[in-house]
């Protein structure tokens, strides 16, 4: 009775997504080089474990809309497939809306979309109304509700054109909207979105990310999104989850992350001549000039930035100047690449 | 799984072969070709040694229509689930809330029915016009579950070496081992009654016969009813044992799978 869970966890529950200690390790076997290598393979093959997923712990609260991001490796879509039911934790547990995904994979897959980015869920011989109808049958959705949502993810995905085309023939922006629709025909509460714009040009993220953000505000659907693409989180995600070789790094408001991590502004700086060295401003770093331009940073002290401008101003004759805070891009990017030293987080669980 | 998503799995497989007609042509051609060597080959040994087994140069001919005609009837994908797993896109099979086993059942039969209509009944409709059949009438209802059975015998072994690809990434050794056991056990090719009275007892051990010799044997009428009920039987223990040891090998392999390509 695999749907029996399913009723019983069907009340209120305080978390969509918990994941406790999640760890995965894979064997991979390792054979050696060449001919000899392979044969040798045959016989005593060297096992070496892999831990995709090292200990992740986090819960995710209904109709939060979370970005899940991380290096290539770092874990992110091992997470996803275990919380989708795919994958079979080595150690660890979690619950997606009081399932356990793993061990009731079906009654889990009732409950939640997901969008794998690189893979796609249509029938790929099918024409894309056929796919829906599948998923009709397969969610057991009445044909109402179906009609209903269908008419809604129809018009603000713009699938009319796409219904008769067979799915080989979509271009890769028409085959996502089409993707994203089928993850959502049967209204599920939570909905897993791995690298859901991957490869798309800016307007078609623009236009997925304008119809996520909708079907979080008006379904409530709780949404976790991995991506490469920081735009999509500074857009999208409120909060945010770092990981790093397989452990959460970070997580908090996506906001949080310049005030708490950056404690560098730039500012780019034209003087009326050349300048060749600034004395007097301890506080202000030179990254790179040329001619008479100026790339600053500006490293938070006990003086605000306001002051240290005002002091360039009074010994320099500046034409022009402009502050940028780095992108959250560039901030991730630091992080991964160690230049900026996290605070040691500290593990919920 | 609930009938009509069975149903609409089936279908959407039988469209997919709609789809590929060349490959159609070609193997109604094959199949034909194929029916037409054992024929002849049966009836250059008859004519030389006599009947034996139990046939007679007639009944052998109808025999080896009819192991021919369920052979191309059951056509199964049979590297499908490998497929899957070798591309990583068993992930996509994996998030509906569907039984994987059911899935793939229901993708078979549409496969299957596809290659009955389109192939197996030709085949059987010209090969009975050239070379003569004589089916029993009477036969048929038992045939029809002893064909059923054989079916699911066949579909299991597929599976079960398909759920292979969880542990090992290369089954296609596996698929070779199966193939020739199927070819040389299951009597699609060689009726068991040809094979020596001592190995006889044992080969009913096996599965195999089950798979193209029961049904083809019941339907010809070239064993009695009561035989007929007994490897009836047999068959069922062996889609029972079968069906629990495809259990067994799925759950262990849910904890084995890896997915490729992220």
């Amino acid at each position: 009775m695999p749907y029996l869970e399913y009723i019983l966890a069907m009340g209120n529950f305080e978390y969509s997504i918990e994941a406790h200690n999640l760890r995965k390790d894979f064997s991979v076997s390792e054979s050696g080089k060449g001919m000899m290598g392979a044969v040798k393979a045959l016989f005593s093959s060297k096992k070496r474990a892999v831990h995709a997923v090292e200990s992740v712990s986090f819960s995710i609260k209904p109709g939060e809309f979370v970005g899940y991001v991380g290096e290539n490796g770092a874990g992110k879509s091992t997470t996803i497939k275990i919380l989708t039911g795919i994958l079979v934790p080595t150690s660890g547990e979690a619950k997606v809306n009081g399932i356990i995904p793993y061990e009731n994979r079906r009654a889990n897959g009732m409950n939640i979309g997901v969008v794998f980015g690189q893979r796609t869920q249509l029938w790929w011989d099918l024409p894309v109304r056929e796919t829906y109808e599948m998923l009709r049958h397969i969610y057991r959705i009445p044909q109402d509700t179906y009609a209903d949502m269908m008419k809604k993810l129809s018009a603000s995905l713009d699938l009319g054109p796409l219904m008769d085309m067979p799915v080989r023939k979509l271009s890769l922006g028409q085959r996502m909207r089409c993707d994203i629709a089928a993850s959502l025909v049967h209204r599920p509460q939570v909905l897993f979105l791995d690298e859901p714009t991957i490869g798309l040009d800016v307007l078609a993220k623009e236009n997925i990310r304008t119809f996520l953000k909708e079907m979080n505000r008006t379904e409530g659907t709780t949404i976790i999104l991995t991506t490469h693409d920081m735009n999509d989180i500074e857009q999208l995600c409120k909060r945010l989850i770092i990981l790093d070789k397989g452990r959460v790094i970070y997580d908090g408001a996506t906001e949080d992350l310049k005030s708490r991590f950056v404690h560098d502004k730039i500012m780019e700086v034209e003087f009326h001549e050349r300048v060749e060295t600034l004395v007097g401003i301890p506080e202000v770093v030179v990254v790179s000039s040329s001619g008479n331009k100026m790339r600053l940073k500006f490293q938070n002290g006990n003086s605000g930035i306001a002051d240290a401008i005002s002091r360039l101003a009074s010994l320099y004759s500046i034409k022009d100047i402009s502050v940028r805070e780095p992108s959250v891009e560039s901030i991730i990017y630091s992080i991964y690449e160690k230049t900026t030293l996290l605070p040691k987080y500290k593990d919920k669980g | 799984m609930n009938p009509s998503t069975f149903i609409k799995f089936a279908s959407v497989s039988f469209q997919k072969q709609v789809t590929y007609r060349f490959d159609y042509f070609v193997s109604v051609l094959n199949g034909f070709l194929y029916v037409f060597i054992f024929t002849s080959v049966w009836k250059v040994i008859f004519a030389k040694s006599g009947a034996s087994g139990g046939f007679t140069a007639e009944s052998i001919t109808t025999y080896a229509v009819m192991a021919m005609v369920i052979r191309i009837s059951f056509s199964m994908e049979d590297t499908a689930i490998a497929n899957k797993v070798r591309d990583g896109s068993v992930a996509i099979d994996l998030i509906r809330p569907v039984s994987f086993y059911m899935m793939n059942l229901a993708e078979c039969v549409g496969y299957s029915a596809f290659h009955i209509l389109a192939r197996g009944i030709p085949i059987l409709i010209v090969s009975a016009l050239l070379f003569g059949v004589h089916l029993p009438l009477e036969k048929l209802p038992v045939a029809a579950l002893s064909l059923t059975m054989a079916y699911l015998i066949l579909f299991m072994l597929n599976f079960a070496t398909g759920l292979l690809s969880f542990w090992v990434i290369e089954i296609f050794p596996f698929m070779l081992l199966k193939y020739g056991l199927i070819n040389l056990l299951s009597g699609g090719i060689v009726p068991i009654d040809f094979f020596p009275a001592s190995i006889r007892p044992y080969l009913a051990l096996t599965p195999f016969q089950g798979i193209f010799y029961a049904p083809a044997a019941i339907i010809t009428g070239h064993v009695s009813n009561e035989r007929a009920l007994v490897m009836i039987a047999e068959q069922v223990a062996w889609v029972a044992i079968l069906a629990w040891m495809c259990g067994l090998l799925w759950r262990a392999g849910q904890n084995k799978l890896v997915i490729q390509g992220g």
